[in-house]
Order: structure tokens, then sequence, then C-alpha cells
């Protein structure tokens, strides 16, 4: 039992992690605070992913001083996954890429309306 | 060279768009036509590439020459290659339409908009084209960022309804992410062939299960399947109109494009049908989807917004025709896919080519519309007797083809659904067409005569060429479905059927 | 509205902890990820690319085109931020 929530408590953290991102996105009424909630949303994929990459017993995935030697073997449970660290990369940019182009969104809305809080945007739209 | 189309046809609007600004640092005139000749090499491509695939089947190209499951690959079937001409040649006729109406609505940001455009036409290409899901993710992330920035320079609400597109985009592809994370802890792959041959071995597990939900709750928010659409009628209406023309059409059968391939390539069909039962849920909602979409279309007085939910209801259908799961539903489904993108096209470019002479898009103000524009209306007609299903259109067909596989499927209710939408279809186009044909405008006892002479008053000839394109394409699709049936979409039908 | 979205994003995050019960643990060296596509990029990165750095063979190589399409993101973001604040910002100006 203990084994079994100490092998999966860390995925449990993120995943509420992302509901706390995934709450504040549809519930708080300034959209400052709606971007927000979706970076860490994004950011507890991203830690998700990494966590799938661990292995016990496992080293970054770099290989020491294995320029010009022969019939090198590698064993495979020595290193980490690097798989998942690349998407993550990929998905680090995404990220960045969204909040960027949010925030320049946000910052037409509050040219417009002069407020980011939601009521009264919508007030003034009426 | 027709060994390398699969590439070309990612590579040349991306590439393109990379020079698109340095272009029009220099000269503004020059990107209209720079745009143009790009999507048109796509657009040859991807033609080359579905009679490649009529000829010789599936089509498989490796990027880097890795081997599949650990580099990238395309995999290009009957079903990704009807997707690649329909996105290249819809996306064609927009970008042709696009000159006068941009020039009218965003004349300082024609530049920047070129350059997106291609990019979104690039990130559809890209998600239709790949055989991998975590590439799938990116591309949909392209298309999503210009899509979000296309709508944020319409009218005056576009950049709020933008934002909550934003907010829900992100959740949307966030899911999808989620859902592929899931699949690689219990398979280690993310080649979707791959997946789909480790998959039958752990249909029983939470994990896959999880994954599947979430996935489709993903591509659902894109899609604007019914109760996750709020997003798209905001969106939709305020864009230029343009982007809406573009969007309308593409996005959401983009996403019901990934909803087929995660239904039946990554996923076998006995998995949704026997172990989860899931495709009568997705068909119930799209049931749903047809009447709430349909209803709210008759209390718009904004055509756009009529527009946009009725993407909504016929999102729907192509949903229905899926959770059918057998032969006639999904034939309908796919069917659907190539008549709403060429259906909603006509409507939006119409609709542009009004807000274009108009200033507007008003129903009311529609009086007299048939004798000022006669041949766009005309394509609106078409557009809309397609909608409604009246034969030789298009739209006939495929609702054919959706109430037989409901019949087949012993779903009596969604034949009444489907049936009943035809009717809620025809109340709200009779609308626009009784007020634009044959309201008389009051009238005016200040000047002489009792008749008022209405003069032609067409849209531009650069918009009115894609609006007629479009309305023949309409009648092409009908008159040669059978055709197209037999020739592509039989193949996209998978065996259990 | 505030109690139904927090049912709803708790009932999410239960579905999900549901999917994580039979997930293979944490730092398990026989999970399908690490046995079934990634060996061959540990074990060949040298032979194949010559790059000691695993994660940079794959970024640039093995999954070079991702990586292609990220740089387009970049590009997409970039473009799109100047395409909603250019021209406002000199609108502003002359008000």
């Amino acid at each position: 039992m203990i084994d079994f929530i100490i092998e999966r408590y860390n995925f449990w953290i993120y995943i509420i992690l992302m509901m706390i991102g995934l709450y504040a996105m549809i519930t708080k009424r300034n959209l400052v605070k709606k971007v927000i909630g979706m970076n860490i949303f994004q950011t507890a994929i991203i830690l998700f992913y990494i966590s799938l990459a661990s292995k016990r017993g496992g080293t970054l995935p770099i290989l020491e001083h294995a320029h010009g030697e022969e019939n090198l073997t590698v064993d495979v449970s020595n290193y980490i996954n690097p798989l998942p660290h690349v998407l993550m990369l990929t998905a680090i940019v995404v990220m960045v890429a969204t909040l960027g182009v949010a925030l320049a969104i946000l910052i037409l809305i509050y040219r417009k309306y002069g407020t980011l809080e939601e009521d009264e945007i919508l007030k003034k739209m009426q | 060279m027709t060994d390398q189309a699969p590439i070309i046809i990612i590579i040349i609007p991306l590439m393109f768009a990379l020079i698109t600004p340095l272009l029009g640092w220099i000269r503004k005139n020059l990107c209209y036509p720079w745009v143009l000749l790009s999507i048109t090499i796509s657009a040859l491509s991807s033609f080359i590439i579905l009679r490649t695939v009529l000829l010789r089947g599936v089509i498989h190209y490796r990027l880097g020459n890795w081997d599949p499951p650990w580099g990238i690959e395309y995999v290009i079937d009957h079903l990704n290659a009807l997707m690649l001409v329909i996105i290249t040649v819809i996306s064609l006729i927009v970008a042709v339409y696009s000159k006068k109406s941009i020039q009218r609505e965003i004349p300082d940001k024609i530049v920047y908009f070129y350059t997106i455009f291609l990019l979104q036409v690039t990130g559809y290409l890209g998600i239709v084209i790949s055989g991998d899901l975590f590439n799938i993710y990116v591309f949909l992330e392209i298309a999503s960022l210009a899509g979000y920035s296309l709508i944020a320079i319409g009218d005056e609400r576009a950049p709020y309804a933008s934002f909550r597109y934003v907010v829900m985009g992100t959740i949307g592809a966030s899911f999808y992410l989620l859902s592929v994370g899931y699949i690689y802890s219990v398979t280690g792959s993310l080649n979707i062939a791959d997946v789909a041959r480790l998959l039958p071995d752990l249909y029983n597990s939470n994990v896959i299960l999880t994954a599947l939900v979430f996935m489709f709750a993903g591509i659902g928010i894109k899609m604007a399947v019914f109760p996750m659409h709020a997003w798209a009628p905001n969106a939709y209406t305020h864009a230029p109109s343009a982007v809406s023309a573009l969007m309308a059409p593409l996005m959401t059968k983009v996403a019901a494009y990934l909803m087929i391939r995660v239904s039946f390539t990554v996923f076998k069909p006995e998995f949704i049908i026997d172990v989860i039962s899931l495709n009568s849920f997705i068909s119930w909602i799209g049931a749903v989807g047809v009447l709430v979409g349909s209803i709210f279309a008759i209390a718009q007085n904004n055509l756009k917004k009529m527009l946009s939910y009725s993407v909504v209801a016929q999102i729907g259908y192509i949903a229905l025709g899926i959770g059918l799961a057998n032969n006639y539903g999904l034939t309908g489904a796919v069917l659907h896919i190539v008549n709403e993108a060429f259906t909603k096209g006509c409507l939006f470019l119409v609709a542009g080519g009004i807000v274009y002479r108009l200033g507007g898009c008003n129903i009311n103000d529609f009086k007299n519309l048939f004798r000022k524009m006669p041949f766009t209306m005309t394509a609106f007609t078409i557009g809309a007797f397609s909608l409604i299903g009246i034969p030789p259109t298009c739209g006939f067909f495929s609702k054919l083809y959706l109430i037989l596989g409901s019949i087949e499927a012993d779903q009596w209710i969604f034949v009444g659904v489907l049936l009943f939408s035809s009717i809620l279809n025809v109340i709200y186009f009779f609308r626009v067409i009784q007020v634009a044909a044959f309201e008389k405008q009051m009238p005016d006892h200040s000047r002489e005569g009792p008749y008022e002479a209405v003069v032609i008053d067409e849209v531009p000839l650069t918009m009115l060429i894609p609006i007629q394109v479009t309305a023949l394409g309409i009648l092409l699709c009908g008159i040669f479905s059978t055709e197209i049936i037999s020739a592509v979409i039989k193949h996209v039908i998978p065996v259990s059927f | 509205m505030k109690i139904v979205n927090l049912i709803l994003v708790l009932c999410i995050g239960g579905f999900l902890i549901y999917g994580t019960l039979d997930m293979p643990g944490w730092g398990d060296p026989d999970s399908p990820a690490s046995k079934h596509v990634s060996p061959r990029y540990i074990q060949k990165t040298i032979e194949e690319t010559a790059t000691p750095n695993m994660v940079t063979s794959i970024l640039a190589d093995y999954r070079g085109y991702d990586t292609m399409g990220e740089t387009t993101v970049i590009f997409t973001a970039g473009m799109a931020c100047i395409l909603l604040l250019h021209g406002s910002i000199r609108k502003n100006r002359n008000d």
C-alpha cells in the first residue's frame, strides 16, 4: 500500500496543480489571473511528462568521454529516458508562445475597455 | 518530384510565410500574389498526393529517414489525402477572396495578416498529414495561435471573443497533450501506427480509458461540439470576414478529422463500440448539438452569428455520424466534412461580401439584396439549399447517408432529429431569403415616380469569383457524390463495419 | 457558479487520478516508456548521430521535424504579437 502511494504521489501532486490552474482559468474574473491559471496548468503537464522520464538509478542522458571509443556499450538502465525531455522542450516553447499571444490580446482588451475585470468588460459591452 | 510532394505541401507555405514580412517590407502589394503562389503550389501537390494514394495506396514519408517509431513519419491514406485537398482548395479560394475584404477591414496590417494566414494553413496541413501524436499537438498549436491572433484583429468585440477562445483552446490542447502523455506512459511510443499496434493488449487499463476520454474532450473543444461550443459563435462573428471564411470551414473540420482518426485508427473501432461504448454518447451529444445550434441560429439577427451557430449544428451532424459507427454513418460524416467545408466557406464568403457592400450583417437591412447583388445571393441560396438538404446539392446526400446510418443502427430518434433540423434550417434561411428577395423597400414618397430603380451593385470580381467557385463546388460535390464515395470514402471505412 | 466549477474541476481531477492508478510507478526501470522506443536513443546516439547528449540528438536529429514546428510556433507568436499591437501604438500617440 505504502509502495503504491509512494510510486504515484508525484502524479497526484501534478494533477492537483493542474486542477488549481484549471479552476483559476474557469472561475477567476480577472483576465490576467486566467492567464496565470493557464500557465500553472501547462507547467503541471510539463512536470507530469518529466516525471515519466525518470528511472531509479538512472543519471542524466549525457554520455561521458564517449567520443572516439570503439565498441561503446551503453547500459540502458543507467540513463533516464531522454524522449519526454525533448517533448517538453517543445511544449515549453508552445507555452511561452501562447502566453505571449494571450498577453498581447489582453493589451488590446485593456486599450478598448480600460479594465481587465471580466464583469466590467461585459458591462461596457452592453 | 512527386516522391517529395508530401513535404512540399507543408514546407512551401511555411517558407513562403517566413519570407512574406521581408517582401512586405519592400512592397506591400507583393504579398497577395506571393500567398496565392504558395497555396497554389501546395494545392497542386495535394492533388498529386491524392492521385498517388488512389493509384498506389497509403504513402509513408519518413522525415530525416529515421524508422517510424523513432523518427516522425507522414502517413497519408485516403482520408488524409481528401482532407489535404479540401484544406488547400478552400484556403486558396479564401486567399483569392481576401484581397479586397482585407483592404477594407484591416488596411494597415496586410503584410502580417498574410504571414499569419499562411502559417495557419501550414498548421492545418501539418495536423492532417502527420502520423505522430506529439507532432499533431505542435501543429495544432501553430494553427491555434494563428487563429487567436487573426480573430483578435476583427471588430470592436473581437479581442474579448478571441481571449475566450484562447482560454478554451488552451484547455483543449492541454487535455490533448495530457492524454498523449498517458498513452506514452503505457505504450512508450508516439507514432500512431505503433500505438495502434500496442494498444489492444491494454484495453482494460484505466490509463487508456482516461487518455481516450481526455483526448475526445480536448478535440471536442477544438471542434466546438455542443457543450463545449461556447467560444465558437462569438469568435467567428467578430473575426474579419476572410478569417471567419477560413476558420469556420476548416478549423472545426480538421478537429473532426482528428476525432475520426483517434476513434478508428489510434483506437480500434471495437474498443470504442464494445469495450466502453463511447460512440453512443458521442452521437447523443451530436444530436443535442444539432438541435441547440439550429435553435440558437433561428434567434439571431446577425447573419454571421447565425452562420456561426449553424457551424455548431453542422458539427453535431458530423459527431452524430462518427458516433453511429457503421458504414453509412461514417460515410455520411466524411461526406458531410467535404460538403460542410464548401457550404460554410460559400456562406461565410457571401456574408463577407454583404459586409463589404452594406457595412453590416443585420438581416433586417437585406431588403432588395437579390436585385442589388443577384450573383452573390444566388450563391447564398445554393449554400442554404445545401444546408437544408435539397438535391442536387451535396447536403442532401450526406444527410441521406446519415439517416440511412441511423436507420441501420435502429436509432429512430436520430432520424427524427435529422429531419427536424432540416425544418429548422429552412426556417432560418428562409427568413434571410424572404427579406432579401420579397420584402420591398418602403416606397420613398419624397421622390418622383412610384418605383425606385435598383442598381446592380455587385461585390468586386476578386470576391465574386471565389463565391461562385464555392457554390459550384457544392453542386459538383452533390452531383459526383457517388464517385467521391466509391473512389475515396469507401477506403476510409474500417474493415469491421 | 463557483461551486459548480469547483465540482467540475474535482471530477476532472478525480478522473485523472483514477487514470494513474495502474500507470507504471515513478522511476520504474521496466516501464514501457523506458523499454520500447527510448533504448535506441540511449544506445545508438554516438553511433548514429555522433552526439553524446541524447536530448540534443533527439531534438535536432531523430525528431528534428518537431523542432522545426517549435521554431515555427515562436515565429507565429512573434508575428501574432506584431499583428495585434502594430499600429495601435501609433494611434494612441496621435490621440
